[in-house]
């Protein structure tokens, strides 16, 4: 029972030394999104390991940009994202750009895309990756 | 040295644990992992996750807003949800869509620069957040902050969005995702009810098409909310979203691809595809009501 309360209390430290990590990530990762966006109001993470991807899909509306943040990690450039078409066209990746920590998407048309996001495997092992939108008005 | 069974049981729940604090455990990975700077380049089978399970991202009420005034349509401010709805609100369910609802009306009204309006709507905000333990997001400094900037659309725009981005971040580190996907999708409705409410609306090309472009939205809305709706508390607004699904299952589009241009100065992407979509005259009378009928269950 000692052993049970034991690995519970740990565990549940453990949980929040996580949740912590993810949250100081995120801290890092607004910042991104600076006063000129419009933060969409919604919060994005996974835990990552390995060559897992982290996949979501968007509606971006024509006539706006949009800024989207990929952060991990203790620093930028950890997570690698790209912006994919229905047809599976790669529209974006920061991978060609040193994986910058953010990107700007001037969107003439609405379309619908998919953003895959990764650990660069030179860089992390696993991780928590967080990602927020903005947009400008 | 083995382990008790209780003892398994314990680590199996501090590893949930563990996964729920960073993500969710709903299709991830069962091994444990800490964010780690090391290096590991270990071959694996690509696995695709949903970001924190199965969530989507919805459009933001904000766009919505701003898209009905761009399209010249008139404000009405009586169309917006009675603020009184705040107090009598009882229930996860209701509260959390009357969140979302009050929120979309907030951006409706900081967009027509109905000042008034928006910090009495951001009062109600307040009050419902309060009832869902959001006051680390909806508290008494942000309604200050409100008030001495009623002048600034622009400062309005950003506090509501950071103060949402904050509630939901406080819902999915906190594994509840339910709610969180009810705060969208009373957000998504009230958007498309402010929208479609005009008569103007349908023959205004450019809000057509907008409201045509919802579809995908709506698909990940109907999955996000089935999804967390474990306790089947909001089945009924699950079988409206359904309705209306099977309703803009009959919009149709198109796209071309066309090749983005990057200018790595400006870190833009210009992307120039192009799109279109199609409803049916018929369609859109039917979703304008089935629209109304589900933003009235949620306000009910």
């Amino acid at each position: 029972m000692r052993r049970t309360l034991l690995i519970l209390g740990l565990s549940a430290s453990i949980a929040g030394s996580a949740q912590e990590l993810c949250g100081t990530i995120a801290a890092r990762c607004e910042q991104h999104i600076t006063k000129q966006y419009i933060p969409d109001g919604q919060f994005y993470r996974a835990l990552l390991q390995g060559d897992e991807q982290a996949e979501f899909n968007l509606t971006l509306f024509g006539g706006t940009t949009y800024r989207v943040a990929a952060c991990s990690g203790e620093s930028d450039g950890i997570l690698v994202f790209n912006v994919v078409d229905k047809d599976g066209n790669v529209l974006f990746s920061n991978k060609d750009q040193g994986n910058a920590p953010y990107w700007d998407l001037a969107v003439t048309n609405t379309i619908d895309v998919k953003v895959e996001a990764g650990l660069d495997p030179t860089k992390a092992g696993s991780g928590c990756a967080v990602m927020l939108i903005g947009f400008k008005k | 040295m083995s382990v008790s069974s209780s003892s398994k049981i314990a680590l199996g729940l501090g590893l949930g644990l563990f996964l729920a604090a960073c993500g969710g455990s709903d299709t991830q990975s069962e091994k444990p992992a800490v964010d780690t700077l090391a290096v590991d380049t270990t071959a694996k089978e690509t696995e695709l996750l949903n970001v924190g399970g199965r969530i989507f991202s919805i459009p933001s009420p904000v766009q919505a807003a701003l898209a009905m005034r761009k399209a010249g349509l008139k404000y009405r401010k009586e169309l917006a949800a009675p603020l009184e709805k705040a107090d009598p609100a009882v229930g996860k369910t209701a509260q959390s869509t009357l969140l979302g609802i009050y929120g979309a009306d907030l951006a409706y009204a900081t967009v027509h620069k109905d000042g008034q309006r928006a910090m009495a709507t951001m009062q109600a905000i307040e009050k419902v957040g309060s009832k869902l333990e959001l006051t680390n997001a909806f508290d008494r400094a942000l309604l200050d902050r409100f008030k001495s900037n009623l002048g600034s659309e622009d400062s309005l725009l950003q506090f509501s969005g950071v103060a949402f981005r904050a509630a939901d971040r406080y819902l999915k580190e906190n594994q509840r995702n339910d709610v969180s996907a009810l705060v969208l999708a009373g957000g998504w409705i009230e958007s498309l009810y402010l929208t479609i409410s005009d008569p103007a609306a349908a023959n205004d090309q450019s809000i057509v098409n907008r409201i045509g472009e919802q579809k995908n939205s709506l698909d990940a809305l109907v999955e996000l909310v089935q999804t967390t709706d474990t306790a089947n508390g909001a089945a009924n607004i699950v079988a409206g979203l359904k309705e209306l699904q099977a309703l803009f299952a009959k919009v149709s589009s198109t796209y071309t691809f066309q090749e983005p241009v990057t200018d790595a100065g400006k870190k833009t992407t210009f992307i120039n595809s192009t799109s279109t979509v199609t409803i049916p005259a018929d369609q859109l009378k039917a979703i304008v009501t089935k629209v109304t009928d589900i933003r009235n269950l949620m306000l009910a």
